[in-house]
């Protein structure tokens, strides 16, 4: 019994940490859109107000774009708002759904498992590669986005895997299956 | 190839989210082809799929649009809308769809424009006296008109990829978009007898048509701004969508004074969750594609669609046919960024131009967003407001059928469709 409820105030803990681990990512994402939109306008008052010709913003602001859509990504895993379709699984009895549910998930865990591991290899090979910004900022740091939001994403899958199937507690702030608009 | 088809039919079918099927069939591929050595594709082409400067386009609309929604446009707009053809017979019908006219500059995708009404629209009409299987109808099918007219993601996607004008895609958007308006209200005028629709309770008012457009100028103006500039070659899609959150930002903060720095907060977070959804989806279709490519499907099914007939007509009825057929079960971002490799050339080959062809593909899988069993508008309706998925589709038929009679004449009447891109140059 005592076991059973260190166990279960494991759970718990993991996934509170899930919890703050998403605001912190949610923070970064709403600080990363800020900062593309503050680009492009700075790029639009360059090139049609000042006329200074620079070269950078478009590019700098793409690679934001993609930081912050990938981070978010791992949002949309802690909320379930990454959704299939869902025409066998509201026809199965609800055992065989819960059961279904979870395989989903741990189809995600893998994918985003590889995705982590093959996307470090390719953020080592951009080592060599160098952008044409500022005299030359490694592709890496472009590339890191995709291992990072990989393994963010991997935490939180494993993060609602835990919330919503095995942990049985009302005190944690659950979400509804499906996520909320 | 059987292998990436099962584990994508197989993934599918079984509830797995639609960004994570394309990934791992694209990896499935990856490995069939050359084992561990070709995965460090998966990452590269996920990347790639991503980083294009166009693209940012998407998620400036749906932030500004996000802005706009929160400074209680909405309300405006529709207010607007009622005063216009709120009193005929089914006015409340009408205005829904005037209303998706009128919102389609803040709106690039049909589901948020479906979501969006669904909250607001149906229960009014609902209160009113409509069915609400009816109401869910006309609401889904002027969910289209919203990514028809500009800005749309779907011809920010398609452009990006395929090397046409965006905003040639734009221009030539328009005119499908109201007539699809105007097919619909048709719609709603002649079953508006049979089914007993309500009669709007005021008269038509001069006076609530000025005080209402008043009240909601500022938001019309936006698409006028937004178009103004692409139409007109000042700026490019991405420059015209941050101004346009400037603009809404403006409206929203000084002018309607209803957005506090909390809400900008919030909008920032949604809006990189949006985007995050839909550039997974985006992301991960690239792996599948780059796979595709690579064992040259595209031009196996170019062959076998020439193989039937080199007729154009025919071709083209092929494609539609393959477009609302794919839409109806997979993501509509997913299909176009599989399919557009595989249909662009072919639209070439018969002679059709780019900007017409690509018009022609984004409306196509637009109306498959609606068509059951698995239509994206359909489910957003049904769980936005309970009404079943099956009933919606009973009421929906009449509309299908007249969007789908605006998809040919997008597709075969080449001189409505470029009308207005040749106008503006593009």
């Amino acid at each position: 019994m005592v076991q059973r409820t260190a166990w279960q105030s494991g759970l718990q803990g993991a996934v509170r940490l899930g919890g703050g681990l998403n605001r912190v990512v949610e923070w970064v994402c709403a600080a990363l859109v800020a900062a593309m939109v503050g680009i492009v306008w700075y790029g639009v008052l360059a090139r049609y107000i000042l006329h200074t010709g620079e070269t950078w913003s478009g590019e700098v602001a793409r690679y934001v774009m993609i930081w912050a859509a990938l981070l978010a990504v791992s949002v949309g895993v802690y909320r379930r708002e990454h959704i299939g379709v869902e025409l066998l699984l509201g026809r199965l009895p609800p055992r065989a759904m819960y059961a279904l549910r979870i395989v989903i998930d741990l189809i995600g865990l893998a994918f985003f498992a590889a995705l982590a591991v093959f996307g470090v290899g390719m953020t080592l090979s951009g080592g060599q590669q160098y952008t044409p910004l500022f005299g030359g900022v490694s592709m890496m740091v472009p590339f890191l986005s995709v291992p990072v939001a990989a393994l963010l994403s991997l935490v939180q899958m494993a993060v609602v895997l835990i919330r919503d199937y095995l942990v049985h507690d009302d005190s944690l702030p659950a979400q509804p299956m499906g996520g909320e608009a | 190839m059987t292998l990436v088809a099962i584990v994508f039919f197989g993934l599918m079918l079984l509830g797995v989210p639609v960004g994570i099927v394309l990934g791992v069939a694209g990896m499935a591929g990856l490995l069939q082809l050359g084992g561990l050595n070709f995965m460090g594709m998966a990452p590269q082409r996920f990347f790639g799929g991503l980083n294009l400067f166009t693209f940012m386009a998407m998620p400036f609309f749906i932030l500004a649009g996000e802005i706009m929604n929160r400074s209680g446009i909405t309300e405006r707009l529709i207010d607007f809308a009622d005063a216009l053809v709120g009193y005929l017979r089914g006015g409340l019908a009408h205005s829904n769809i005037v209303a998706s006219v009128l919102f389609a500059g803040m709106t690039g995708a049909a589901t948020s424009d479906a979501a969006t009404f669904g909250n607001t629209l149906v229960p009014a009409m609902v209160r009113k006296g409509y069915s609400r299987p009816f109401a869910c109808a006309v609401t889904a099918a002027g969910s289209i008109v919203g990514p028809t007219i500009p800005p749309s993601n779907l011809m920010v996607i398609y452009g990006s990829m395929m090397g046409v004008s965006i905003a040639g895609l734009f221009a030539a958007g328009i005119i499908p978009g109201l007539i699809i308006a105007l097919l619909c209200m048709g719609v709603i005028a002649a079953f508006s007898r049979r089914l007993r629709l309500p009669k709007g309770e005021r008269g038509p008012s001069l006076l609530h048509i000025v005080r209402s457009f008043r009240s909601s100028v500022l938001a019309i103006f936006m698409p006028v701004i937004i178009l103004g500039g692409i139409l007109g070659g000042i700026v490019t899609p991405t420059e015209a969508a941050a101004i346009a959150v400037l603009y809404a930002l403006v409206v929203g903060g000084l002018v309607y004074r209803r957005i506090t720095l909390r809400d900008l907060v919030d909008m920032l977070v949604r809006t990189a969750r949006v985007t995050g959804v839909v550039f997974l989806i985006i992301a991960s279709a690239s792996i599948l594609s780059w796979w595709m490519a690579f064992n040259q499907i595209p031009q196996a099914i170019a062959t076998s669609f020439l193989g039937i007939s080199h007729n154009p007509q025919v071709v083209i009825l092929l494609i539609l046919g393959l477009l609302l057929f794919v839409g109806m079960f997979i993501d509509i971002n997913a299909a176009l960024i599989i399919l557009a490799p595989v249909l662009a050339p072919l639209t070439l080959n018969i002679g059709m131009d780019p900007v017409q062809a690509g018009v022609m593909i984004v409306l196509a899988l637009n109306i498959s967003l609606m068509t059951p069993p698995v239509g994206a508008c359909l489910f957003v309706l049904s769980s936005v407001t309970g009404e079943r998925v099956e009933r919606i589709s009973a009421a929906l038929w009449p509309f299908i059928v007249v969007e789908v009679l605006a998809l040919l004449v997008v597709a075969y009447w080449s001189d409505l469709t470029l009308f207005l891109p040749r106008l503006f140059g593009f």
